[in-house]
């Protein structure tokens, strides 16, 4: 009883039932003929779209294809962006001689390297790949910057007091206290990287639901296009989920730090 | 009523009639240090020393990693046969028109999802789903529903640009401070005046965080857009240049996107400042 008591509170059925009338009008609106976009499809033939793409199981390769390379990408991003990040935000030497850079080349907006990743490895998973975990690695790496550098000071004193060794300190004190802001950088990589991959597929890689959703969108099949783009937002809302998860799981206190923003 | 301040206050702190805390939301604290921190110029050696070294070693015709003088050159000819002007001035406008649209839709939407818990429970999965799709997704639906037009990039990047400013809008009218509310009750302000006066004023600064936020992503979608239907623009540029194995073109046309971003933060920043001209807290 209990149980279905919290279901129901997690559930949110105002919100449910929002997303239900929403597409039930768009249904009502597209099949009166109401609204008549020439190549708008009703929900239901979306539906039948992706049933029929799912159970020729054609949608699975392009799945995991996209969702292999995001998450492939984005965890050597996370890898090579925390350990940077880290680096630099301890050292301050390095910090200021290498800072101003990075802000520099941060400033070149991601997507405009798609052409130039395109020049050097072709259309090629390699090219999907350097683009996600350089896009990426600069995300995690600001961010990882900005959480060791902004350890409260009096932290810092306090292993001093306790006159901890370096190792101990970074472990135990800088890391811990630059987590919240590690795990915004984590997700704004995260969603970052499916952009990125979608993207690539789109232009470059001939694979991968973005390949998928161009190939249905110059075929004229609005029907499988936007049945690819629901297939999108799932994977983006899943993994956002999965990692939101896994924080709250991993690192209990942090609460406010996983807040979107 | 005039405010006496103690003797025994020092006379460096230009503060001293400001006795409140400094303000600890979150949002404000983290835009302050970024502005305030920007790391020294030195830290550019690496950069420099990278370019140099690339503009000693490449080859004049490398097709894949062109030395920084033939960006310039390439830069030089797309302005030479007159594209690069009117590209530049498309994307500019496509940006600002979509940011300015995200702007109030977000900020109305914002004030719907913000003061009302029911219209937040009832909208929060649909918003959740729009906004974890990824805008490059989006394209193609735009370009079927809409053509290939401007209208169609506007209507992409506004997607794409107004979860920031709807997401930070709802938390600041949370976060509005009742007695700011309660006073105006007390001086039977009339709604509009209400709004104006009070609602408004508080919202300003989690609007402009958003703005901040969004700004740098509204641009990306613009290049986004542009790079893949190739309608004019910056992004149709390097598109094509990329399509022509025009290295120098490419890089150089990057360049400029950077220019662009830079400027971009640049003008919100300095919007920023002038808003809060009169506000020393922000």
């Amino acid at each position: 009883m209990a149980d279905v008591a919290r279901w129901s509170t997690r559930v949110n059925l105002p919100g449910l039932a929002t997303m239900g009338a929403f597409v039930a009008a768009w249904e009502g609106l597209v099949g009166t003929g109401a609204v008549d976009f020439e190549f708008l499809p009703a929900p239901s033939g979306i539906a039948d779209a992706l049933w029929s793409l799912v159970w020729s199981g054609e949608i699975f390769p392009e799945l995991f294809h996209t969702l292999r390379s995001a998450v492939v990408g984005w965890m050597i991003a996370s890898v090579l962006g925390i350990a940077l990040g880290a680096w630099l935000g301890l050292s301050d030497t390095a910090w200021r001689y290498s800072m101003a850079s990075i802000e520099v080349l941060r400033a070149i907006p991601p997507i405009s390297l798609v052409p130039v990743a395109l020049l050097v490895f072709g259309f090629s998973l390699k090219m999907e790949l350097t683009l996600i975990v350089y896009v990426g690695a600069w995300t995690v790496l600001v961010n990882t910057v900005d959480g060791v550098r902004s350890v409260r000071p009096e932290l810092l004193d306090v292993t001093r007091m306790l006159r901890m060794s370096r190792l101990t300190t970074i472990q135990k004190v800088s890391l811990p206290a630059a987590m919240p802001s590690i795990v915004v950088g984590l997700r704004l990589a995260l969603s970052l990287a499916l952009v990125l991959a979608v993207v690539a597929e789109m232009i470059g890689n001939p694979s991968g639901l973005g390949n998928a959703l161009v190939r249905a969108q110059q075929a004229l099949q609005p029907e499988q296009m936007f049945a690819y783009v629901v297939t999108i937002g799932m994977l983006g809302v899943a993994l956002n989920a999965a990692l939101r998860l896994a924080s709250a799981r991993a690192f209990p206190g942090l609460g406010a730090g996983t807040d979107p923003s | 009523m005039t405010v006496t301040i103690p003797a025994s206050v020092p006379a460096d702190s230009s503060g001293v009639g400001d006795v409140r805390p400094p303000p600890v939301r979150r949002a404000g604290r983290r835009a302050g240090a970024r502005r305030s921190a920007f790391p020294p110029l030195r830290g550019l050696l690496p950069l420099v020393a990278l370019l140099g070294v690339w503009e000693l070693r490449a080859s004049a015709d490398s097709p894949y990693f062109p030395p920084p003088s033939t960006w310039i050159e390439g830069l030089g000819d797309l302005w030479g046969n007159g594209t690069l002007l009117p590209a530049a001035l498309q994307t500019l406008s496509t940006f600002a028109i979509a940011l300015a649209v995200a702007t109030v839709l977000g900020t109305l939407l914002g004030l719907v999802v913000g003061a009302s818990r029911t219209a937040d429970r009832a909208l929060g999965p649909t918003l959740e789903f729009a906004r974890a799709m990824p805008p490059a997704a989006v394209v193609p639906v735009a370009t079927l529903l809409l053509g290939y037009d401007v209208t169609m990039k506007v209507a992409v990047v506004t997607f794409a640009a107004v979860w920031s400013i709807l997401l930070n809008t709802r938390s600041g009218v949370r976060a509005i401070d009742p007695v700011l509310l309660d006073t105006a009750r007390c001086l039977r302000l009339k709604p509009f005046d209400r709004s104006r006066k009070c609602v408004f004023p508080a919202l300003l600064p989690s609007i402009f965080l958003g703005v901040r936020v969004a700004a740098p992503v509204a641009l990306v979608i613009t290049l986004l857009v542009e790079i893949v239907t190739r309608v004019d623009g910056i992004g149709a540029l390097i598109a094509s240049a990329q399509r022509n194995y025009l290295a120098g073109q490419v890089y150089g046309l990057i360049l400029l996107a950077g220019l662009f971003s830079f400027v971009v933060n640049g003008v919100v920043s300095a919007l920023q400042v002038f808003a809060f001209r009169n506000r020393p807290s922000y």
